[in-house]
């Protein structure tokens, strides 16, 4: 699958994008470690609906976007509404996971008029002093995601192998360099104050192995979203979408109309 | 060649079994280990080795900034910059930090130097670090995303302050002051600008750029700093400069007795403590995803800690000989520190020495005997190195007649004095 660009906003911003399938538009906000290709949650994803998945300004080809992105909710979701005017896209189904929940959210709360139907999985964004959570931003340099997989070896075959070894690792420590710009040094966003103004039917997932987002995050985003139903992925990580690209597309599907 | 004696100044009582029991000698090391009662002590053992060593004629005493460090004890090291101020004479003030990013409005960074300036009558040498990824990241919460943005910005911010005679307002991304109009301003404008640095390439541009001192403060010795220093050399005649031995420093660990095998004796076991509990850093603290650049991830070059402490747990566990073969420490008799000294200078190119006279749990009395030995006996042998050469990157203080003379002052004996009134007298 070929990765597409469009120009943004009046500063005309080149967005790096995923699309494939028919069907309802669908928004995919990607995780800590951005996307690695046409990855097969999305193709599986791919096969049902519209799918639209971009970079966020910061990951992957967008890195040299971070610094004129303010770090606050605001940049961002001005962000995402001009990606969906220049793609035509009025309303959509979001998904988002790990800090892409964060934004979805984000974008749901400040424009519920874009987003119909939310899923958030593993979502990052709120704190809970008596919950906490691994510091995914506090790791080893020269293995710095292995945290955020449920098994320490999936990093290698889930995001190293089959590319240039150097090229992955500095992938790798740039988008954990954009992804720390919105959550350094505590995870809290702030988000929690805006999340009942979500108008959307949404759901929110946590995966049962992952310690940067503990399980116990499910109970707090789902009180704070009116409506809100809230599930779990057994066995995976933080990173559920490359652990269990099935059972993450089928959790989506079988949450959406 | 100029020689700087610098103090870390190191927590003296970490256990044996540090290293087996806690992970981290920086950013979470357990508070528990400091004992305020005998950090009086070891605070004023310090100082005082400080002022000795100004007295013995070093020209410079060093300090600098490290945070929730038992290595470091210096969160603030203006605060030792202007006792130092007050109780040396001649020596520059080299205050090797304060890192400009922590500090919100870093116009407080240019007012407390100035301060120090204005005390000392001309003495100061401002070091503007980034600082380390433990420091500034972990310790004090600086987004490392936006870390060097907000250090380019506070360090324009800052020139722009010493050297602007009017009230200017900045509108800066980071920093926002409506009214900036600096208050004492220093004796030399501006103080000389060392930028101490690890080893990023954007470091390299940005002293050439304004003509800084580059101070490559590294624990591994001169024989691993060569290949960077020459990296260093080879940018700025790249970019057209010309070479001059005091545009650089390098930090350098050294002791000196009466035979090397003397030298062994007294300073092998606090080379140990510092190599091995000093610099026992949990390597998830030692480089926040972005503290590094793309341009030095990609250049392979290390960051200040995750490069040097692969080389430093090897130092840890090498015989004594093998320290000193590879560099880590310069040590022995007077002999022998002239002969190495010597290579560090031909070596690196550097006309400048930190010289790390103290480490690890060494204690004052031994610390006087190899300070003294040094300035005595070494410093004299290879002073006139680079003699050739301007230095540019040395305080110009006022003229010594000018200067005030503080009260009980060491290595003063002020002959006004008894002829001021005293408050008694007054009253």
């Amino acid at each position: 699958m070929e990765l597409k660009t469009i120009r943004v906003g009046h500063e005309g911003r080149t967005v790096h994008y995923y699309r494939a399938g028919q069907g309802k538009p669908l928004l995919y906000l990607h995780h800590l470690l951005g996307i690695r290709g046409f990855e097969p949650a999305l193709a599986q994803l791919a096969a049902h609906y519209d799918l639209i998945a971009p970079f966020a300004p910061g990951w992957g080809p967008a890195k040299d976007d971070l610094p004129d992105i303010d770090p606050g909710a605001l940049d961002l979701t001005l962000h995402y509404c001009d990606l969906l005017d220049a793609l035509g896209v009025t309303q959509a189904d979001v998904v988002g996971i790990s800090i892409g929940a964060w934004m979805a959210a984000e974008l749901a709360a400040i424009s519920p008029q874009r987003v119909a139907q939310l899923v958030l999985v593993n979502p990052l964004g709120l704190w809970l002093d008596d919950v906490g959570g691994e510091d995914a931003f506090a790791q080893h340099p020269g293995f710095p995601s292995r945290v955020l997989f449920s098994d320490r070896s999936m990093r290698e075959k889930l995001f190293i192998a089959g590319r240039d070894k150097m090229e992955a690792h500095v992938e790798e420590l740039l988008n954990l360099r954009a992804g720390a710009k919105f959550l350094w040094p505590i995870p809290d966003t702030g988000v929690k104050r805006r999340l009942p103004r979500i108008k959307a039917r949404t759901l929110i997932a946590t995966s049962e192995r992952d310690t940067i987002v503990p399980a116990a995050y499910g109970p707090a985003w789902q009180a704070a979203i009116p409506g809100a139903q809230l599930t779990t992925l057994p066995d995976a990580g933080h990173i559920a979408e490359l652990e269990q690209p099935d059972a993450f597309s089928a959790l989506v599907r079988g949450f959406l109309n | 060649m100029k020689f700087h004696w610098f103090n870390l100044m190191p927590w003296p009582y970490l256990p044996d079994d540090f290293t087996e029991k806690h992970r981290s000698v920086w950013v979470d090391v357990d508070s528990r280990l400091f004992d305020p009662v005998k950090a009086n002590r070891v605070y004023n053992d310090y100082l005082d080795l400080l002022e000795f060593a100004a007295d013995l004629g070093y020209d410079g005493v060093g300090i600098n900034e490290h945070h929730q460090n038992a290595y470091g004890l210096m969160p603030s090291p203006q605060l030792m910059a202007s006792t130092l101020a007050r109780r040396t004479r001649d020596a520059s003030i080299l205050l090797l930090g304060q890192s400009l990013a922590l500090y919100d409005p870093p116009t407080r960074v240019a007012e407390e130097m100035a301060m120090i300036d204005c005390i000392s009558g001309g003495r100061l040498i401002s070091g503007f670090p980034v600082g380390s990824s433990m420091d500034d990241n972990y310790a004090c919460g600086v987004n490392p995303a936006t870390l060097r943005e907000k250090y380019m910005e506070a360090h324009d911010l800052i020139r722009r302050a010493w050297s602007d005679p009017d009230v200017f307002a900045w509108n800066g991304k980071h920093y926002k002051l409506r009214y900036v109009n600096l208050w004492p301003r220093p004796i030399q404008n501006p103080p000389p600008i060392w930028i101490p640095g690890g080893g990023s390439v954007e470091t390299w541009d940005f002293c050439a750029q304004h003509n800084y001192n580059y101070s490559y403060l590294s624990f591994s010795g001169y024989i691993r700093g060569a290949q960077l220093m020459e990296g260093f050399w080879r940018r700025l005649e790249e970019l057209g400069a010309e070479f001059n031995p005091y545009q650089a420093a390098f930090a350098q660990q050294i002791c000196v007795a009466e035979t090397d095998a003397e030298a062994q004796r007294l300073y092998e076991k606090h080379a140990r403590y510092f190599f091995s509990r000093c610099l026992h850093v949990h390597p998830g603290f030692a480089d926040a995803p972005g503290y590094r650049t793309e341009a030095t991830i990609r250049a392979g070059l290390q960051s200040q800690m995750a490069g040097q402490s692969s080389a430093l747990n090897q130092a840890a566990s090498l015989s004594w000989q093998e320290m000193i073969d590879k560099g880590f420490i310069i040590a022995g008799s007077p002999d022998s520190v002239a002969e190495q000294m010597e290579r560090v200078a031909r070596t690196l190119k550097v006309g400048h020495v930190v010289c790390l006279l103290h480490f690890g749990d060494m204690p004052n009395e031994v610390c006087r005997y190899s300070t003294e030995m040094f300035a005595q006996r070494v410093i004299p042998r290879i002073r006139p190195i680079w003699g050739e050469y301007e230095d540019h990157w040395s305080p110009k203080p006022m003229p010594q007649a000018d200067r005030a003379v503080p009260r009980d002052c060491p290595g003063t004996a002020d002959p006004s004095a008894a002829a001021r009134p005293t408050l008694a007298r007054v009253v």
